[in-house]
């Protein structure tokens, strides 16, 4: 079984060598694919220095953008299974075989790696928290399904997943969109517990009060059009 | 009712816009698609200038007590027609770009694994 892992990475020279370097050690039967997105930073000469696959987007499409040209990679390259992992530092990569393990046992779409089953490891802001909650209690109400963290950026798909992301991604916060565009088509998505570190370097994308706003309202309407879809 | 001398300045302001986007149009700075539109308002307000008396029986027969308010009325609905078109169309134009950006990643990689490992490339255009 072909297996990789989908890094996105902007502006992360300072974590980026430890991130590949955990997945190469604590996680061997994975490919990994580095996208930079156009980082304005050292990233991507650090890459290509240590000898990393890397691709490179000639512009900056965001998250979503750079994460979907992984899933494009994995699919066309014909993987199986494909994870999205943080290029910051915050995933751990010692997980990547429990989760390949369980999507396969429960022939799940996808499986989410959650910081909140087990409340361990970093917890996110209480802030965040409050928001996170808000999405899992929005995506319970609309397709009954219970996804503790919504948001999380440590997701493992199937063939099939990767296929349907490889054709159609959301543009910016993907996460909790996707994940209930997937419960309403009817694909199984479930959770394992892990624990996930406070970024080490680098800003979050959600970090200003316009932003977080901005974010709130548009992942709403999302995952409210996701539902008439 | 339309004075004659307004008529005259409204007469030449949209010869001169109409003057304006064929120039575009024959610079290649608008693409004619997206022109036919702007020659349809400036057909219409032409039409106004032209004959002022139809003004006011269309207000009537809308109900609209004053001709101003209607042109007023129908300036603003078509101005809202043309930036809806034109936030579809942004929205197509930004998924392609996206799209080609993606491609153009994968050709790249692709091009530097053509220059590293010249026996395997060949099977892997195969498969894709």
């Amino acid at each position: 079984m072909k297996k990789i892992a989908i890094i996105p990475a902007y502006n992360e020279k300072d974590s980026i060598v430890k991130t590949v370097n955990d997945i190469i050690e604590n996680a061997p039967d994975f490919d990994y694919v580095i996208i930079n997105d156009c980082s304005k930073d050292d990233t991507l000469d650090i890459c290509q220095y240590n000898g990393f696959h890397v691709l490179n987007l000639p512009i900056n499409l965001g998250i979503g953008g750079a994460v979907q040209t992984g899933y494009l990679y994995a699919y066309r390259n014909g993987y199986d299974i494909a994870v999205q992992f943080d290029g910051d530092g915050q995933h751990d990569a010692k997980y990547l075989d429990q989760m390949a393990e369980v999507l396969v046992k429960e022939q799940a779409d996808m499986v989410i790696g959650s910081r909140f089953i087990e409340k361990e490891g970093f917890q996110s802001s209480k802030l965040r928290r409050a928001g996170i909650t808000y999405f899992t209690w929005l995506i319970k109400l609309l397709t009954g399904v219970v996804i503790t963290d919504p948001t999380s950026g440590m997701r493992m798909c199937n063939r099939k997943t990767i296929e349907m992301f490889a054709n159609e991604y959301p543009r910016d916060y993907p996460e909790p969109e996707s994940t209930a565009r997937l419960i309403r088509h009817k694909r199984k998505v479930i959770e394992v517990p892990v624990k996930m570190k406070a970024r080490e370097e680098g800003i979050s994308s959600i970090s200003s009060f316009k932003n977080t706003i901005y974010y709130m309202i548009k992942v709403t309407l999302a995952i409210l059009i996701e539902r008439i879809r | 009712m339309i004075t004659t001398k307004l008529q005259i300045i409204l007469g030449i302001l949209l010869i001169l816009a109409f003057i304006f986007i064929v120039n575009m149009v024959r610079k290649r700075a608008l693409e004619l698609k997206y022109a036919l539109s702007w020659f349809i308002m400036l057909i219409g307000v032409g039409i106004m200038v032209c004959i002022p008396k139809m003004m006011n029986m269309m207000a009537k027969a809308m109900g609209i007590y004053s001709p101003v308010n209607m042109i007023f009325f129908i300036g603003f609905v078509f101005a809202i027609v043309i930036i809806f078109v034109l936030t579809v169309t942004l929205s197509r134009m930004s998924a392609r770009v996206r799209k080609m950006a993606q491609i153009i990643a994968m050709l790249s990689d692709d091009t530097r694994e053509n220059k590293e490992e010249h026996s395997s490339t060949e099977s892997k255009e195969g498969k894709e």
